[in-house]
């Protein structure tokens, strides 16, 4: 009997190493790859993270030696301090108005500039988009002088007969200012977002659905937004985690006044860890929000099962 | 045939290579956070303007005068800010070893502030020849914390063209509340106001209340809700709200909009410190005054707010830092600057140069504050006491609460 050289040959073992061999040199050969950006997440998001969990079993002075105290800060936090109740209210109510018109107008203007496309949707596309890259500072120092109450805001409307509201010294209008400034300046980000997810839309699909007759409603309720559902999801997402840090705004524009009208829990944060030399304090607050975020962050992708569609 | 391209791994030299050039940028980055100047001419304060940074270039320029080889850098934020960001300042490795405080704010520093008696005997600097009231506001713990360099108390600035215009007498050493309004109704008129008022807590109404005999601490506890100050601070309240004779100051940073409104003749009268006698001298010239703070009685006392120069505690060259400050807290500095700037010295013997080319009733109002006079000392939470006054007072010059809820509800919280 004769063999063939192809039968002769030795069975080709799939590698010469293991599976565990294989692990390590792929280990290996990423490492130089990972290793930066995880030394960067192990020092600035993980170290800092595990500081400030045990900064705030303490308290702990900008300068001079810290004090062990337990559970101490927690408990006044949750039990004797009125501020942090009223600045964790004035988030949440900011976080709801700013996300939902943010999110809301966003996608009516994105819609709307893909129904005008051309150099005009362009145009205004950079429009909107120009106020996210301006600093937020400037931006409360302009609207101040603006929204003082000899401002040019109540001046125009002096011109047509009305007495403008003191918008930043009354509780209501401050808050309402404080989330006009940050549509006006975060508004532009979701608008290109969105944008972009209308723009990935099969055309064809638009097509088919305005040639079975679905009016500009209902072809942008039952086929453009499940389509865009999985865009939205992710700008709800963003926009909501960013409206819980929300800072510069009440720093800048009203000092989380009048009163703690609106004091936001980072203002809150900042001001007893920096100004009222209580770090400890500061991080269980930080630790608190952490929390917070990561609870609401969680209930939304535990829902997104409910609206969010991936076929496309 | 799907053919499987392993890329080959980065050699150990392309690794070491790239961690190379990320320990450069590390150095890189580490150099560009110090200046690189010398901690012990390097002084940390508030530069919230031009007026700030021209004052303490006063110092350094007569320092110059005897010693032409000094030098002093200047660092620091706004006045407002500083208190925030000094503690930040002084835990970092290129701290600069020398600082400012208040006399109001020396408790608050304490951790910060290295004794100076010693420093000062072994330099043979005589602490006694300073402004007793001063050295007590800057002795935190029974050790002297700062050397003042002035000891300025709480003025009436006015302008004397529309008190005349209006025909309204000026005010001198004797100022009551009652004349003090009627003077400000009158002196209100379409869209000029009698009075600017700044929502920051030691203004009009704290030191009102100063002058009345009334302290926001005592035995180095606070007392906001001591009638005398709660009253004073309702006073300016309603100067606003119920009197009309001032309009309400802006929810945040009101008081450069305030000085200003004084400067550009938009209103008559403004409290604030001999410090901005310079500026206002400049922008109002010969029409400028200067009054005592008006009290209940008419008689004057003073909330000194003086100011001085400090070591920080972890400054390892103490000796030298010090040897600084002595440059720059001499009889001869602290004259030229008191002459120059307008700033009330912290040496009665440089009095008469501080009066040099001043009307003689602006000197004769803030002379008798000064001697007549306390300084303000407060407790290690007065950043946090005014902090939460400038947010609340919104509330009081709209008529929305009163002083007493507002001033009780910081007691309770702060304590």
């Amino acid at each position: 009997m004769t063999t063939s050289p192809l039968q002769a040959a030795p069975a080709k073992s799939p590698s010469p190493r293991g599976p565990r061999s294989q692990q390590r040199h792929g280990f290996r050969a990423a490492s130089p790859y990972l290793g930066p950006g995880m030394l960067g997440f192990a020092l600035f998001i993980v170290v800092p993270l595990v500081a400030s969990l045990i900064i705030s079993f303490f308290d702990w002075p900008l300068f001079g030696a810290p004090q062990f105290v337990g559970l101490e800060n927690y408990r006044y936090l949750l039990a004797g301090d009125p501020a942090f109740w009223i600045s964790l209210r004035n988030t949440l109510i900011f976080a709801i108005l700013y996300t939902g018109v943010n999110l809301a107008v966003a996608l009516g203007l994105s819609y709307w500039l893909m129904n005008l496309g051309g150099r005009w949707a362009a145009f205004f596309r950079v429009l909107f988009f120009i106020p996210v890259v301006t600093p937020m500072i400037g931006n409360a120092l302009i609207f101040r002088l603006m929204l003082n109450d000899d401002g040019i805001v109540n001046q125009m409307l002096g011109v047509v007969g009305i007495q403008g509201p003191q918008w930043l010294n009354t509780p209501f209008w401050a808050m309402l200012s404080l989330v006009v400034m940050s549509l006006w300046q975060g508004m532009g980000y979701n608008i290109i977002v969105l944008g972009a997810g209308i723009a990935g839309i099969n055309p064809s699909v638009i097509e088919a659905s305005r040639i079975d007759g679905a009016g500009a409603v209902s072809r942008f309720f039952r086929v453009v937004f499940p389509m865009l559902s999985p865009t939205i999801f992710f700008c709800t997402i963003m926009t909501v985690i960013g409206a819980f840090k929300v800072f510069a705004q009440p720093y800048a524009l009203t000092e989380g006044g009048p009163g703690n009208a609106t004091n936001t829990l980072v203002l809150h944060l900042y001001r007893n860890g920096f100004s009222f030399d209580k770090l400890g304090y500061a991080s269980a607050i930080a630790w608190v929000l952490f929390v917070l975020v990561m609870l609401v962050t969680a209930v939304q992708f535990s829902q997104q099962k409910r609206w969010v569609t991936y076929d496309s | 045939m799907k053919s499987v391209m392993r890329r080959p791994a980065p050699s150990r030299r392309t690794v070491l290579a790239g961690l190379g050039a990320i320990g450069a940028l590390a150095a890189l980055t580490a150099c560009g956070g110090s200046g690189g100047s010398d901690p012990t001419t390097t002084l940390y304060t508030w530069i919230s303007n031009e007026n700030d940074r021209a004052q303490w270039q006063a110092f350094i320029d007569a320092a110059k005068e005897s010693d032409p080889e000094f030098a002093l850098t200047l660092e620091g934020p706004s006045f407002e800010n500083y208190w925030t960001k000094v503690k930040t300042r002084m835990s970092s490795g290129d701290a600069p070893a020398l600082l400012t405080t208040q006399a109001a704010r020396a408790q608050e520093l304490d951790a910060l502030l290295a004794p100076l008696e010693d420093l000062a005997e072994g330099a043979g600097v005589d602490l006694s020849q300073y402004n007793e009231a001063m050295i007590a506001g800057m002795t935190v713990d029974g050790s002297l914390r700062a050397i003042p360099y002035d000891a300025e108390p709480m003025v009436l600035f006015y302008n004397r063209a529309l008190f005349e215009d209006a025909g309204v007498e000026l005010p001198g050493t004797t100022y009551s509340m009652d004349q003090f309004l009627d003077n400000a109704t009158s002196l209100t008129s379409g869209e000029k106001y009698g009075l600017a008022i700044s929502a920051g807590l030691v203004h009009l109404g704290m030191s009102v209340g100063f002058a009345n005999g009334g302290s926001p601490v005592t035995d180095g506890a606070l007392t906001l809700t001591d009638p005398k100050i709660v009253e004073a601070m309702q006073f300016g309240f309603d100067l606003v709200v119920e009197h009309e004779v001032a309009s309400a100051p802006a929810a945040v940073d009101s008081e450069p909009a305030s000085q200003q409104d004084l400067m550009n003749g938009k209103v008559a009268m403004y409290v604030d410190g001999p410090w901005m006698y310079q500026a206002y001298e400049d922008a109002l010239g010969d029409d400028l005054g200067v009054a005592i703070i008006p009290s209940e009685t008419g008689e004057a006392k003073g909330l000194i707010q003086g100011s001085g120069f400090g070591i920080a505690s972890n400054a390892q060259d103490q000796q030298s830092a010090f040897a600084s400050i002595a440059t720059i807290t001499t009889p001869e500095v602290i004259g030229a600057v008191a002459n120059s700037r307008g700033t009330f010295p912290s040496l009665a013997s440089q009095e008469e140069r501080w009066a040099e080319g001043k009307l003689e009733d602006n000197v004769a109002a803030v002379t008798r504050l000064a001697h007549d006079g306390e300084p303000l000392i407060t407790t290690p939470t007065w950043n946090e006491v005014d902090s939460k006054f400038t947010q609340y007072a919104t509330d009081g010059f709209q008529g929305n609460r009163t002083a007493q809820e507002i001033l009780t509800e910081i007691q309770e919280a702060v304590g």
